[in-house]
């Protein structure tokens, strides 16, 4: 079996802002080539390194965005690098790039040049703010963008400042609807036999990964705000057992949860058959919390979210990312895969397919040295 | 025309997730038939808002899938759709008689993508989930927090947003690989596994490292950055996020805010607590303005009402659009966020009433008469 893109050549040129698209489109089975500079890509200087050692082969921020890539080295600024590019793309489908908007084409190799020598090439442009518009010169981070697109003004305590959370996650949504377009595009071309543009903005990617917050507000001009762990339904908050958090959650089955808390002796407070509807639980969040916390701190997060689970009941361990490395459930899907590393003497685990097609496997492999198959792709 | 013109669609998915899947194939021109029944969770007004937003350019059916002949007209819609797709627990659509082994005796090429949490292997493959409890799971909840402070969020079920997002990219893998090869296939998609993929590089340094991840606040994640994260402005809650990466940043940032040179080889917290003094006497909008302008990135820290009645830029980009309903109505909806030049993405339709196009669907896809789908409404087996 082969990989669904089996036989799709992408250039990627993106720097971190874009370097999920690449990585998808590898896992898919396409043939990414990462086009870094002589230098080698910004995210090999990015921490952290193996070993603490600072050195381009030894970003692990790299390894992970890179891997299943191969790489060439060329300066696009310089007339013999932007003609190297030109010769790559006759025979790519696909190139991303996240530079400012219209860099490329002041260098000679935006997307219309790059069409002129093949028709068929899609070109997706990951920018913070797009292609367009009164922002699309402005800068921004990954928390630049998760604040602008609406993602950090919910998260964080009442009285505390907006946060952020675990990973690049602007980034990372604008990498995965980069490849939407890129492969909705290749759907395109079987029909129209020509390439376009993909212009993804990571602001407008963000806000595709809201929940409550547009909705809510074109409905009913509601601004939602911080309320901590609180969830916005307000059917789940964290709690704490004996060694460590725990998610509530009061859907589900929620007569087996009394029934148990009664055998404990605990449920007098949400005895109460108004409770049996969901929509009170939801009026009368912090009160049923309040009890779920007082009942939670006789178990281990073991214990409660093992018992609950048995009753159908949706609880569970809230728990360091490093968890999923031991967690038997991962193991026995295989979610990590042992990648050796020949230069360096390891073998470090990568983590796999965030879906599986049954026909298709999911592809990963070591990241590339700088260059490594530069005489490849000359 | 659009990219998936053609394709049709048999949605069960309910809830958010799989809902997040089918409206970017309904956005890239899928017909997608959301398979419904009376009494079914939604978020009020189905036409815009939230469910609008979720259901955007769906058609809506509703069949009693525990009596035999709602099955039979569930099967049938199988045999003329190329995506079947749901996002129960492992074993609800097997139960039901909807698995895979059933849908491609009757469509040999479908392609069916079952969105579960945990996936359909493994030991945990029959735990119920819900959002909150996987971005738990998989170290979102315990990392959103101040340095050695409790879990502060999630506010919302990211989980649900990135599962649905990737379930997307997903079905047009497959789709391609359809094309290519002429077969369809089963997609497991484990919303767990999803979200673990996006932790990042952390999953990895923790492998080699063994440590173990702690809260960092609002410090970057990327390339060191300093000063770097969220700062108080002037106004009830109004805040803005600031990043400086380069030396070149730094000087631009210091020159704006006459912050002092050497005030960036202190400590973080102490840089902190100047920039704070500075953004604390400023309109948030009127700092990033700035502070863009002289080249360092910084923006507002966006609430509902700055996104959606504020923002120039989303609004110059039309990712919120103004939707007719056949009742007459307009109904503000989210947009795609990726621009194609040639075949653009776009909303296809507001979201659709309970029910609304049973009869259309079952009369053309099926050829049912007028007489058929009336008796089958009494007796409550469609809807």
């Amino acid at each position: 079996m082969t990989g669904a893109l089996q036989g799709i050549r992408v250039l990627d040129l993106a720097d971190e802002k874009g370097a999920l698209a690449g990585k998808l489109l590898a896992g898919l089975g396409a043939d990414v080539v990462l086009v870094e500079p002589p230098g080698g890509s910004r995210l090999r200087s990015i921490p952290p390194f193996w070993q603490g050692t600072a050195d381009a082969e030894r970003s692990i921020f790299f390894w992970f965005y890179a891997a299943g890539k191969r790489s060439v080295t060329l300066d696009v600024a310089t007339r013999a690098g932007a003609a190297r590019l030109r010769r790559l793309v006759a025979s790519a489908d696909v190139l991303i790039e996240t530079e400012p908007p219209g860099r490329l084409d002041e260098l000679g190799v935006g997307a219309d040049a790059l069409r002129e020598v093949n028709p068929r090439l899609v070109v997706a442009s990951i920018t913070p703010f797009g292609q367009r518009g009164p922002y699309r010169s402005w800068r921004a981070s990954d928390t630049v963008a998760q604040a602008m697109g609406g993602m950090l003004y919910v998260n964080g305590h009442a009285d505390g400042p907006p946060l952020r959370t675990l990973g690049l996650q602007a980034y990372h949504q604008a990498g995965i609807f980069a490849a939407i377009g890129i492969v909705s595009a290749l759907l395109a071309r079987d029909v129209t036999g020509r390439g376009q543009d993909v212009d993804v903005s990571l602001q407008a990617s963000v806000a595709s990964a809201l929940e409550h917050v547009p909705g809510f507000w074109h409905q009913a001009g509601l601004v939602g705000h911080r309320q901590g762990t609180m969830h916005w339904t307000r059917y789940f908050r964290v709690g704490r057992c004996r060694d460590g958090w725990v998610m509530h959650c009061t859907l589900g089955d929620w007569t087996s949860l009394i029934e148990w808390m009664k055998a404990d002796g605990m449920g007098a407070a949400v005895d109460d058959p108004a409770l049996e509807d969901i929509k009170t639980r939801q009026a009368q969040a912090e009160r049923i919390f309040d009890a779920l916390d007082a009942w939670a701190a006789r178990y281990t997060v073991a214990e409660l979210t093992e018992g609950a689970q048995l009753r159908r009941i949706p609880y569970a361990a809230v728990r360091a990312p490093e968890a999923l490395l031991r967690d038997p459930h991962f193991a026995e899907r295989g979610f990590f895969v042992p990648i050796e590393h020949p230069g360096l003497g390891i073998t470090v685990p990568y983590p796999g397919a965030p879906f599986r097609l049954g026909d298709a496997p999911w592809r990963v492999a070591r990241p590339p040295r700088l260059g490594e198959h530069d005489s490849e792709l000359a | 025309m659009r990219p998936l013109e053609g394709t049709r669609v048999l949605d069960f998915t309910w809830v958010v997730a799989g809902p997040v899947t089918t409206r970017i194939l309904a956005d890239l021109g899928a017909d997608v038939i959301k398979v419904e029944r009376r009494g079914s969770l939604d978020f009020g007004d189905r036409r815009g808002g939230l469910s609008g937003t979720l259901m955007r350019g769906k058609r809506s059916i509703v069949l009693n899938l525990n009596d035999p002949r709602g099955l039979d007209v569930a099967r049938r819609l199988a045999a003329v759709s190329d995506v079947v797709i749901d996002n129960f627990s492992a074993r609800v659509m097997t139960n039901l008689g909807l698995d895979y082994e059933t849908l491609i005796a009757l469509r040999p090429d479908i392609v069916c993508v079952r969105m579960t949490g945990f996936g359909l292997t493994g030991p945990d493959r029959d735990h119920v989930s819900y959002g909150p409890t996987l971005q738990a799971l998989t170290g979102y909840t315990l990392l959103m927090a101040e340095p050695d402070g409790p879990p502060a969020g999630f506010g919302y079920s990211y989980s649900d947003l990135a599962g649905g997002n990737l379930g997307a990219l997903a079905v047009l893998a497959a789709l391609w690989h359809r094309r290519r090869t002429g077969r369809g296939q089963l997609v497991d998609l484990a919303q767990l596994e999803a979200v673990a993929c996006l932790v990042g590089p952390t999953l990895v340094a923790r492998a080699l490292d063994g440590a173990a991840s702690a809260p960092a606040g609002n410090a970057s994640q990327e390339a060191p950055g300093a000063p770097h994260g969220v700062y108080p402005c002037a106004g009830e809650d109004r805040w803005i996020a600031i990043t400086v990466f380069t030396d070149e940043e730094w000087r631009a940032f210091a020159r704006v805010t006459g912050i002092a040179d050497d005030a960036r080889r202190g400590s973080a917290a102490a840089l902190d607590r100047l920039v704070a003094d500075w953004t604390r006497q400023r309109v948030a909008e009127d700092a990033a303005s700035l502070l863009q302008r002289a080249g360092v990135a910084a923006g507002v820290v966006a609430n509902a009402e700055d996104l959606c009645a504020r923002d120039p830029q989303l609004a110059a980009r039309g990712y919120f659009v103004d939707v007719p309903t056949p009742e007459g109505r307009s109904v503000r909806i989210d947009g795609p966020p990726f621009v194609l030049s040639e075949t653009p993405a776009r909303v296809s339709g507001p979201g659709p009433l309970l029910g609304e196009h049973t009869d259309g669907v079952l009369a053309t896809l099926l050829g049912m008469s007028v007489d058929e789908i009336a008796a089958l409404r009494a007796d409550h087996v469609v809807g």
